[in-house]
């Protein structure tokens, strides 16, 4: 190998070795700003022309920005847990559905509500090698929320949001503790009839 | 072209130090793992079950009774009182009683934190009361805010027993005021004991003057609690539940930290 070469090799290893933290850190980076800025896009439906339209009129559009980054079939599996075996096909469909709508639809109305909230968004956290965390705050306009979203890196889907934290207590562990209540008495089919009378009221 | 190499290999030490040194202080890994959906929905998940604190609920029938006595309350009363309070007065007046009350409970966060042998929070926490009392008048400004090195977490007795390895005892839920568990409730009781306006330790004469402070307080606080409270109940299936959970979770996390 002639010295030219060498040189070259050394000079590639070096760059890379020194660079290799900082691609990694540019995912994260990268992984940030495109969750801000889906959740900003978000507010932006959500506070269009100041109007307060219903959930119901802006569902497409809310669910269409949010499943780029937020897997809810994930976070409802897991939510649901070891009950989710005892739901057929046509139920596992149903309850999908009517949670994702009775969390967007509470979420959503309360982003919604009062002037636009502002969102600042802090560096994200590694929990192990393929999922992180990344803090939030929303300011409201009577309160300040911390919001944290933890994302894993799933194989075909890319970095996704599989639970949510409102002051550090997850969305996804309260849930499993409901839904394990309501499956010590109640059935699958109580549990879908209960979740359209929410839906209803709410 | 040995000198040329041999030049090199500082930097390259210096880089591959930097490398290691911070993956080792950030506990830096790997993040080109991919999961496979099934892992990530594996039924029992640890960090679910992380998540989900246990708390003992032998009361349970009583509690819920309470709690469905709150939430009438809070529908009833509370949240439509909200909405005219929060209508006539304005935002930085409550804002600022907010701030006043809270500077008054600096002795149990200071107790709670002492109880932890944390003394740089500790000294903090003075720092924070100091500038809110003088500069902030008396409390009413959160002067102290503009200084990040000054905002420790919120400590308080119950973390502290917390923090000494008391787990909750049982929980149980209290008319009007909610969620708690023996060992909280116990730290509440040593909090109220060391503040200024309640008893023993009242800096209050007149025990009318102590009442009207006590009901500004609670009811300057009643919007934020309403907050919280459809926050957690509005979307959730079994509303005592969540509540419930949701305390556990909460009150594990500011326990952790």
């Amino acid at each position: 190998m002639n010295s030219f070469s060498l040189r070259s090799l050394f000079a590639i290893l070096l760059l890379t070795v020194a660079l290799l933290p900082n691609l990694r850190s540019n995912d994260l980076v990268n992984t940030k700003d495109a969750l801000e800025s889906t959740l900003n896009r978000l507010l932006d439906v959500l506070h269009a022309n100041h109007s307060a339209a219903p959930y119901s009129v802006k569902k497409d559009r809310i669910i269409g920005i949010l499943d780029q980054q937020f897997s809810f079939d994930v976070i409802i599996q897991r939510s649901l847990g070891r009950n989710w075996s005892k739901l057929n096909d046509s139920q596992k469909n149903q309850v999908y559905t009517l949670i994702t709508d009775l969390i967007l639809q509470s979420y959503t109305q309360e982003l919604q509500d009062g002037p636009r909230p502002e969102l600042s968004f802090y560096k994200p956290k590694v929990i192990t090698s393929s999922k992180i965390e990344i803090e939030s705050i929303v300011l409201l306009a009577e309160s300040k929320i911390n919001i944290s979203y933890r994302l894993a890196n799933i194989k075909d889907r890319g970095w996704q949001v599989y639970d949510i934290l409102v002051e550090g207590i997850s969305m996804v562990s309260n849930y499993r503790k409901q839904f394990d209540e309501h499956f010590l008495k109640k059935s699958a089919s109580d549990l879908i009839d209960l979740l359209k009378t929410k839906l209803q009221g709410a | 072209m040995k000198i040329l190499i041999l030049s090199g290999i500082p930097f390259a030490i210096i880089a591959i130090g930097a490398h290691f040194s911070k993956a080792g202080a950030k506990d830096f890994v790997d993040l080109d793992d991919l999961l496979e959906m099934d892992e990530l929905l594996d039924d029992d998940g640890t960090e679910v079950r992380e998540g989900s604190a246990a708390i003992a609920d032998p009361l349970k029938v009583l509690n819920q009774a309470i709690f469905e006595f709150n939430d009438a309350a809070y529908k009833n009363i509370f949240q439509p009182f909200t909405r005219q309070y929060v209508r006539v007065i304005p935002k930085e007046a409550r804002k600022g009683i907010g701030n006043f009350f809270n500077n008054l409970e600096y002795p149990a966060r200071l107790t709670g934190s002492l109880l932890q042998f944390r003394f740089g929070r500790a000294s903090r926490e003075t720092g924070n009361f100091f500038i809110n009392t003088t500069a902030g008048m008396a409390g009413f400004m959160n002067a102290a805010q503009e200084f990040e090195a000054l905002q420790p977490p919120k400590e308080d007795i119950g973390q502290a027993f917390g923090a000494w390895g008391f787990k909750h005892g049982f929980y149980f839920v209290l008319p009007f005021l909610g969620p708690t568990s023996l060992r909280d409730f116990v730290g509440r009781i040593g909090g109220n004991y060391v503040e200024p306006i309640s008893e023993p330790s009242t800096q209050v004469d007149s025990s009318t003057d102590r009442l009207i402070l006590t009901a500004v307080e609670t009811v300057n606080d009643i919007p934020e609690i309403i907050d919280i409270y459809n926050s957690i109940t509005g979307p959730a299936l079994d509303p005592y539940t969540a509540v419930r959970d949701g305390y556990a979770q909460l009150r594990a996390v500011q326990v952790a930290e």
